[in-house]
């Protein structure tokens, strides 16, 4: 019994002695998640550290599941979203002592794009359904040129696959050929090279080398996504483990500001007011 | 086991169609290997001897996780794993088997899963190792960590809990067809959490009693109760067991038992306070494995760990950790007796385990 016990000690002791030294550093702010809300973060990280020198804030994507998931694990501040919360997620945090907060930062509509030659403008919600779903397969069945539709989505754990899945799709399963993308950034440049593609993105990610369409004849602007009359429009977020406080609260509180806000303009998204 | 003729084909069917992986939207691909040094001391007489000083690969998970579509997915999980029991020192078990389908019953975030599944029991169906011990209800028998079955689970509204129902076969992942426990065996279990840091939850499951079974039948009543209050830094698992078993075929009710325990598992993590992963566990078991006063087996055993979780993943989960336990048991009877403790004996353990995992999507 002594023996093993003393042994038990050393490992423990070797154990303790490794972290010994380090300090967590102080004035740091670490946010991590939805990559549409990435560029919102970064300029506003940015804009920020420079007004306060004194404070480091490191900015990560990796998808809204991922940035909720931190914070769950408490290594983030901040869990940037492009969706809300999921029940599961709520009752996974509060079970860690964790109340989530949720923080309202802009308003995006998730924009649907084509290649700049297809010449479809508007597609219905239905028809949108039913091009992720395969039951259409050809442009020409909406209106477009002789082309084979080639689907482009975004991954899973991303946010605003899940927010177009609950607003366009209605839990239609996308079909087998769809390339599943990581990013915004990855949906844009694919449908920009590919000339019979349809995606989705992020208004801020919008450029010229795409083509962005209506849904149910309403386009994405600042009015018809702030009055929501605009069909896959939403509201990005930022999370924190209780009321954010402290330097957390005052970036939060930054980012909603009039300047704050005109960085989420400057970003291509709809500012909240 | 007349009952049984319709869910067994049914299970069976599903089971089989789970490798036709290629119809798969998404396939993930994934992996848990448990490598563990075990250092066991105990009585021999009145010396304290070796009873165990072994290297093993005490779980070995091979796990393919296909997605159908956005409502439907499934796992199939292999296990593999060090053993003395076969000729070629391994062995293998086939630990889940299972389909997800999310929008069978239009409820919102409620879950119909056939086959080979999670036992929503206890703690069981969450307990993630931060010890190396199993959950309460494993370890002393009471519950199996995976069982063939039909569950609905699912979210409460606005993040309030979850909830499981359902039927399973009985006799868990690592008996099929045996003349034990056989019939339907019935589940429900419930956890609220009403303000954030306070988890409570209570489970009950039954079999039913066919009198023709053989005269091992057992009927048994099982429940548990749990509790869960996490603070910062700090987490606290609390659990309450009891089980009541009936010989339904045994003259006079003589072999009838009752067992009850419980648990308290205090972690507290360093992670908000260094720069560095690392919890302290503690743990304390009480199991009364029957009320029979002739043939008594009251178990106290506490447990003491340490996590080094040096690897993550993007989801801040530990991916790679060192694990190190003190585990003593000792039962409260005089060891000298004849019929002590069912032949068990007090025993101090010392255990240090490398977990690591994998996880990829291939398709």
């Amino acid at each position: 019994m002594k023996r093993t016990i003393i042994i038990f000690s050393v490992v423990v002791a070797l154990l303790l002695t490794l972290p010994l030294g380090a300090q967590r550093r102080k004035n740091q702010i670490t946010t991590s998640g939805s990559t549409t809300v990435l560029p919102i973060a970064q300029a506003a990280a940015e804009a920020y550290m420079d007004k306060y020198p004194n404070i480091n804030i490191s900015v990560r994507g990796g998808g809204s599941g991922v940035g909720v998931a931190a914070l769950q694990n408490g290594t983030v501040d901040i869990a940037n979203s492009s969706r809300p919360m999921k029940s599961k997620e709520i009752a996974s945090c509060k079970s860690k002592g964790i109340n989530p907060s949720a923080y309202a930062i802009a308003n995006d509509g998730i924009a649907m794009v084509v290649h700049p030659s297809n010449t479809v403008t508007n597609l219905s919600v239905a028809q949108i359904r039913d091009i992720y779903t395969a039951k259409i397969k050809n442009w020409n069945q909406v209106g477009g040129p002789n082309m084979p539709i080639v689907i482009i989505s975004r991954d899973v754990a991303s946010g605003t696959f899940e927010v177009f899945n609950e607003k366009a799709l209605k839990g239609g399963k996308v079909d087998g050929t769809a390339q599943m993308l990581a990013s915004n950034n990855a949906v844009v440049t694919t449908v920009a090279s590919t000339p019979g593609a349809i995606g989705y993105a992020g208004l801020g990610y919008v450029n010229k080398d795409i083509k962005v369409i209506k849904v149910a004849n309403v386009m994405p602007t600042e009015d018809t996504v702030k009055n929501a009359s605009y069909p896959l429009s939403r509201k990005l977020y930022m999370f924190t483990s209780g009321k954010a406080k402290g330097e957390i609260g005052k970036f939060i509180a930054f980012i909603q500001s009039d300047e704050g806000q005109e960085l989420v303009k400057k970003q291509g998204f709809i500012s909240l007011k | 086991m007349k009952s049984l003729k319709w869910i067994v084909p049914a299970l069976a069917a599903i089971i089989f169609v789970m490798p036709v992986f290629s119809f798969a939207q998404e396939l993930r691909v994934g992996g848990e290997l448990w490598n563990r040094w075990t250092y066991q001391t105990g009585k021999s007489g009145n010396d304290t001897v070796t009873k165990k000083n072994s290297f093993a690969l005490e779980r070995g998970y091979f796990d393919l996780r296909p997605k159908f579509s956005e409502s439907t997915s499934g796992r199939f999980t292999v296990d593999m794993f060090s053993t003395d029991s076969q000729k070629d020192g391994a062995g293998l078990k086939l630990k889940y088997g299972f389909i997800d389908f999310k929008d069978l019953i239009p409820i919102k975030d409620m879950t119909f899963t056939a086959g080979l599944q999670k036992v929503y029991f206890g703690t069981i169906y969450d307990w993630d190792y931060t010890l190396i011990g199993k959950a309460p209800t494993d370890e002393y028998k009471v519950a199996t960590s995976a069982d063939y079955g039909l569950t609905l689970n699912g979210q409460l509204p606005a993040g309030f809990g979850e909830y499981a129902v359902g039927v399973y076969n009985g006799e868990g992942y690592k008996a099929y067809g045996k003349n034990l426990n056989i019939s339907p065996e019935f589940l429900g279990n419930v956890r609220v959490v009403p303000i954030a840091g306070v988890t409570l939850g209570g489970s009950f499951m039954t079999n039913s009693v066919d009198a023709d079974d053989a005269p091992t039948y057992q009927k048994q009543v099982l429940m548990d109760g749990m509790a869960r209050l996490a603070y910062g830094p700090v987490d606290v698992w609390m659990e309450y067991i009891y089980k009541d078993v009936e010989f339904p075929n045994v003259a006079g009710g003589v072999s009838d038992y009752t067992a009850n325990g419980f648990m308290v598992m205090p972690i507290i993590s360093l992670r908000s306070l260094i720069d560095y992963d690392i919890q302290l566990i503690g743990r304390y078991d009480r199991w009364d494995a029957t009320d029979d006063a002739a043939d008594k087996h009251l178990l106290n055993a506490i447990t003491g760990g340490v996590n080094y979780n040096f690897m993550h993943d993007a989801k801040a989960n530990p991916k790679m950790q060192l694990q190190l336990n003190l585990v003593q048991k000792a039962y409260d009877e005089d060891e000298s007796a004849a019929g002590y403790a069912n032949k068990a004996k007090d025993t101090t353990t010392v255990m240090m385990q490398l977990k690591y995992k994998f996880d990829n999507t291939i398709k």
